[in-house]
């Protein structure tokens, strides 16, 4: 029973930080259309903000203030100088985000080094929770991850801007028409989902070593939960990143990870292959 | 050629920028391919065996240029492929100690990659993942595969790879026939690039490019033509996956080595970016691109190497922006433009 309750926990704390991650992508996904290379590149750049605060003397609570910040100016300035000249050639979308990927990892590789960094856990200790020791900072983060979601659904679902949102989802030219203001709902929605990977990352960093390529992971990843999850929608997101995470957790108690990581693709190509607009369709 | 007649009945003449093409394509290729058959003239060991690298690179980028430049499929995990049949080549040659060993080493390092580009695709083609979707599921497949390389150290040797493989050859009796010397495997695998693009050249030429051009163009107009485009897009992506499996063999044996780089996402970003460069669906153009592009990383990699991914980045974003077809189309628009101006003017003097 025990080792149930571990097993369902890591894999809410997998699940959790996917959804953050994931979640920024099928903003940026589902709204403009746009596949976004680059998205791994904000969970890294949270995760060093993390890191340049630790260094500066800051503390972690600190750099989870700051890293939205840094995530959606670095996301701004994205769209300003090259995505919104490449609205309309959606695989030049992908090769220029790209470019800046290796742009970005390279630039971060030079200036804080090859070597990882640890980041020490800011929440010690551990709670006791449906009969097991769990760690705080864990519970922490699938509490902080959930309310994230939470607060994404609110603020689509009944802000003035969320309608815009939705309306522009629906169809593009006829928001426009409707005196939506469509460029800056892109510039927002880019920004936002970039602050949320920069959320991502620095929530990951205190669970193990910081390193260039941190976010490259995630790219695939978070991909595939929007889109075995159900492209345009937050509970496909959720539903998705419970699956790979769920999924993920598993297969590593019993297999090697990288043999796993294999498996959740070999998974997820079949759920495509069978299931093409996602467990939850929009 | 009972199967479809009446595309060779209504051949249409060929048009000014298909007619220029040909030349253009015939006249590089000839020019290309007398250069690399005399190179070993006047060339040392050295620089013949860094050419004959950059051939076997450009096989690659030739295979990625047949699924995306025809196919319309774009790969970002290619190098899965190569670095799949360069792993298949060193393990069986390896492993087996038997006279044909290494021939079969080659004969896996076609049928793996082969046979996995047929399980992949036919899972994601015959589910109508096209365009973007495709991308991803590629990055995906090529991130996985160099984890595999690296984790699974029993069979792959990790991450310093694997050692010793035997070259190229086998015995016959008491005589043993290998090719040990850097001019014999020069010669083979350039014999091997002329013959797989002038194949595919020939290939993409006749009716089944014209299948293929269809299907990219349009490919609800070709299924309803009767065409099965899944089946063909398949195939596509298995002659793709062979070609890219076949120089990952060879590259093995040449080097003797084999290492989890094979399979990194670096190696699939630079295919790609040889393939950019040179010119998307020309075939040719490729290997032009894998020639220049190399030279360049020579030359910043002797600066700084950690150089080279920042130029690789801002590559990206100047074939983007400023020259989206590659260097062969580029050449062919100046050349319909002459071509023209000439016509023009001497169609004034003959009145």
């Amino acid at each position: 029973m025990e080792g149930i309750t571990y097993l369902f926990l890591n894999a809410m704390t997998v699940a959790s930080i996917l959804m953050v991650v994931g979640l920024g992508l099928a903003i940026i996904y589902g709204l403009m259309e746009l596949i976004n290379f680059a998205h791994g590149e904000f969970v890294t750049i949270g995760a060093y903000t993390l890191v340049a605060a630790d260094l500066l003397g800051g503390s972690f609570w600190m750099a989870l203030l700051c890293a939205p910040i840094v995530g959606a100016l670095f996301g701004i300035l994205m769209e300003r100088v090259l995505i919104r000249y490449l609205y309309d050639r959606p695989l030049a979308v992908i090769l220029a985000t790209w470019g800046v990927s290796l742009i970005i990892r390279q630039g971060i590789q030079l200036t804080f080094g090859a070597k990882g960094f640890g980041v020490s856990d800011p929440l010690v200790g551990t709670m006791s929770i449906v009969g097991v020791e769990y760690p705080v900072y864990r519970l922490f983060l699938i509490v902080t991850a959930l309310s994230i979601m939470a607060t994404c659904y609110l603020i689509i679902r009944y802000t003035r801007f969320g309608l815009d949102v939705r309306t522009v989802i629906q169809d593009r030219e006829m928001a426009a028409c409707m005196g939506i203001n469509t460029r800056r709902i892109n510039l927002m929605a880019f920004s936002a989902g970039s602050a949320l990977a920069a959320i991502g990352g620095v929530l990951i960093a205190p669970l193990g070593n910081v390193l260039p390529h941190l976010g490259l992971g995630y790219l695939a990843k978070s991909f595939f939960v929007v889109i075995v999850g159900g492209v345009g929608n937050i509970a496909g997101v959720a539903a998705g990143s419970c699956l790979i995470g769920g999924l993920e957790t598993f297969f590593n108690y019993h297999i090697p990870v990288s043999l796993s990581q294999a498996l959740v693709l070999i998974l997820a190509i079949v759920i495509v292959r069978y299931r093409p607009q996602g467990i939850i369709p929009k | 050629m009972k199967w479809n007649p009446i595309i060779f009945r209504f051949k249409l003449p060929p048009t000014l920028k298909q007619l220029v093409d040909e030349r253009i394509w015939l006249v590089a290729f000839i020019g290309l391919a007398g250069l690399l058959l005399a190179y070993p003239l006047w060339a040392d060991g050295y620089s013949l065996n860094l050419v004959r690298d950059m051939l076997i690179f450009g096989i690659v980028a030739l295979s990625l240029d047949w699924l995306w430049g025809k196919g319309g499929m774009l790969s970002f995990g290619h190098a899965a492929f190569f670095g799949i049949g360069a792993y298949s080549m060193a393990i069986t040659s390896i492993n087996l100690d038997w006279g044909f060993s290494s021939l079969l080493g080659l004969f896996a390092s076609v049928a793996i990659p082969g046979i996995i580009a047929l399980l992949i695709g036919y899972f994601l083609i015959f589910a109508g993942v096209r365009g973007a979707y495709f991308v991803i599921v590629t990055l995906a497949i090529g991130i996985v595969s160099q984890q595999a390389a690296i984790s699974w150290v029993s069979v792959t040797g990790g991450d310093s790879g694997l050692l010793g493989i035997p070259p190229l050859g086998f015995t016959l009796g008491d005589h043993r026939f290998q090719l040990d010397n850097s001019l014999s495997l020069y010669y083979v695998v350039l014999t091997v690039a002329l013959l797989s693009l002038l194949f595919l050249w020939q290939l993409s030429r006749g009716l089944y490019g014209n299948l293929l051009k269809g299907i990219e163009n349009n490919e609800k107009r070709a299924q309803s033509l009767g065409h099965n485009t899944s089946l063909h897009l398949l195939i596509v992506m298995i002659s793709s996956a062979m070609l890219a499996g076949l120089a990952g063999g060879l590259y093995a044996s040449c080097t003797g080595f084999v290492a989890p780089d094979l399979l990194s996402l670096m190696l699939s970003t630079e295919i790609f970016v040889w393939v950019a460069v040179g010119g998307r669906g020309t075939l040719l153009g490729p290997f032009i691109g894998a020639f220049i592009i190399m030279r360049l990383q020579q030359v910043v990699s002797s600066i700084s190497t950690g150089l080279w991914p920042l130029v690789i980045g801002a590559i990206f974003i100047i074939i983007v922006f400023v020259f989206p077809d590659g260097i062969l189309p580029f050449i062919r628009k100046f050349v319909v433009r002459f071509k023209l101006l000439f016509e023009k003017s001497g169609v004034k003097h003959g009145r």
